[in-house]
């Protein structure tokens, strides 16, 4: 079984116009999903990340420190699940409906078992 | 932030969204003044998308209601922070607003005043049944407009100029005092009559938004009838009326969704919770010398709850409450059912006589029920040739999908001969 990152780029500000039970939908098409995912067993760890950040970068000893990175806001990774799958065609099927697909973009990357 | 526990799908009541919006619009526009309302939305607002964005990650906190609170709450101090108008205020509302821990009775003042600021009589009435279910309800532009069958351009607008002529009259977020509260509290109890009614009619069919009306008149009404500044027999009949027709909703439609007649309902599948719940609130609703046209409705919704069925129904009694609510509150549609009514206790041909005493009422010229009676009486007496004729001009006036369907039907039966 191989480990796999899922990173949910933009932040579901497409949904702020929404009506509060439009929104509570939306919450839990996501909470439906994860719940199938822990069901069964593949679910390792999932969060949100904060909008604003900050980019490192330097030579040759001297740091720079900017804010950032600014993405377009559905660009912007808004969080991650780090979960279990035998292939990325597994993942692909368990990512076949899922909620963020709706407002934003799904990127799996598999983690490099050493 | 406290922790996030484990997410769960059943971890969201039904409509939590939508009735903490309701109750944080109240607390926060109540703190600010009611010329801040739309502060106090955008706050809301932005605390939904905020569990919106957080919780499919982190799961749903412990204490959802707290949690949209607390955000809310910072999100407000924020915008007016930004406000250089307010900035004068801001000590004052960062000591007067609790962390959390807010305790029920004061969440249902909040709601309780702001219902009695979005149905202030000097408000144009379609603005305050919008403004209600806005900013108590917690129901988006949208769907109010899908309730009442208009366009989202023209619900935005009623309640832009609500809100205006709430800052230029300078209405305030409170509970009237004694002395009007009696006025005060029946237009509020006039929109929540019809927020039920509109719901009524439109339960069983497509459109969802506008059944929830019923759900959402009655948890009004029911915090009205818990606060003890509004805890009057008028609350309690419109409240009891509310219980005792919702009750008949689960039996009201077939599993095809198609409408049932009262005589065809299987009374098992009426609520007999609500049916108690409503026999109790009309018990406190009796306390007083009063008797309001809830009264006498509720009375009659009592009369047909507690029948075992159509024939044991005691119809001479409804028909002379009908009399009694004609007294207080003379209406044609009164009149309508009153007659339906007598045709159950004398028979239809007596029906039919009292109908067509009031077929020619302006009022009624577009209203389908009443050509739909006749079919059913006429149908009755053995004539469906003459129903026929009156449930193709049924069919001619509006109603909604599922009264069609059974329209159609009854025509069909009709035609059958």
């Amino acid at each position: 079984m191989a480990k796999f990152l899922v990173l949910a780029r933009g932040t579901g500000q497409a949904y702020a116009n929404r009506s509060p039970q439009e929104m509570q939908q939306v919450v839990q098409k996501y909470m439906a999903w994860t719940a199938g995912l822990r069901d069964a067993g593949r679910m390792i760890h999932s969060e949100r990340l904060k909008a604003d950040g900050r980019v490192v970068r330097g030579s040759a000893g001297k740091m720079t420190v900017t804010d950032g990175p600014f993405a377009e806001s559905k660009e912007v990774i808004g969080g991650f699940w780090l979960l279990e799958a035998s292939s990325y065609e597994e993942v692909q099927a368990f990512l076949k409906d899922h909620p963020h697909l709706e407002a934003g973009t799904l990127e799996v990357r598999q983690i490099w078992d050493m | 932030m406290e922790p996030a526990a484990p997410s769960d799908v059943d971890a969201l009541v039904e409509h939590l969204f939508r009735h903490s919006a309701g109750q944080m619009v109240s607390r926060l526009a109540r703190w600010l003044g009611s010329a801040r309302l739309d502060l106090a939305e955008e706050a809301v607002q932005d605390a939904l998308v905020r569990a919106l964005q957080t919780w499919p990650f982190g799961g749903v906190p412990t204490e959802p209601g707290a949690w949209l609170f607390q955000v809310a709450r910072h999100r407000a101090l924020d915008l007016i922070r930004r406000d250089v108008a307010l900035r004068g205020k801001l000590d004052l509302l960062e000591s007067a607003t609790p962390e959390a821990g807010v305790r029920e009775q004061e969440l249902g003042n909040d709601e309780l005043a702001m219902m009695f600021m979005c149905c202030h009589p000097s408000l144009p009435h379609a603005g305050r049944i919008a403004l209600t279910l806005k900013t108590v309800g917690g129901f988006g532009v949208a769907e109010i407009a899908a309730a009442f069958l208009a366009e989202p351009d023209a619900i935005a607008q009623r309640l832009v100029r609500a809100k205006r002529q709430i800052r230029e009259q300078e209405i305030a977020i409170e509970i009237p005092r004694p002395d009007e509260l009696g006025a005060r509290l029946e237009s509020v109890l006039d929109v929540l009559y019809l927020l039920f009614n509109e719901g009524y009619a439109a339960h069983g069919g497509e459109n969802l938004v506008r059944a929830d009306l019923c759900g959402e008149a009655i948890r009004l009404a029911a915090i009205l009838a818990r606060n003890p500044a509004t805890d009057v027999p008028a609350v309690h009949s419109l409240l009891a009326l509310m219980l005792l027709q919702a009750s008949r909703l689960p039996a009201r439609v077939d599993e095809a969704g198609d409408l049932l007649l009262l005589s065809e309902q299987d009374r098992a599948r009426w609520d007999h919770g609500l049916i108690a719940e409503g026999m109790d609130h009309l018990e406190c609703a009796a306390s007083g010398s009063e008797v309001t046209p809830y009264h006498v409705e509720a009375a009659i919704a009592a009369a047909h709850a507690v029948a075992r069925d159509e024939a044991s129904t005691n119809w001479p009694w409804i028909v002379h409450l009908y009399d009694d609510l004609l007294a207080l509150k003379p209406s044609p549609v009164v009149e309508l059912n009153r007659a339906i009514a007598l045709a159950m206790a004398d028979g239809p041909a007596a029906g039919i006589a009292a109908i067509e005493r009031i077929e020619a009422d302006p009022a009624l010229a577009r209203y389908y029920l009443l050509p739909a009676a006749l079919g059913g009486l006429w149908l009755k007496l053995g004539d469906p040739i003459r129903a026929t004729y009156h449930y193709r001009e049924a069919l001619t006036r509006s109603c909604s999908a599922p009264e069609r369907r059974f329209l159609e039907k009854q025509l069909a039966k009709s035609c059958r001969g």
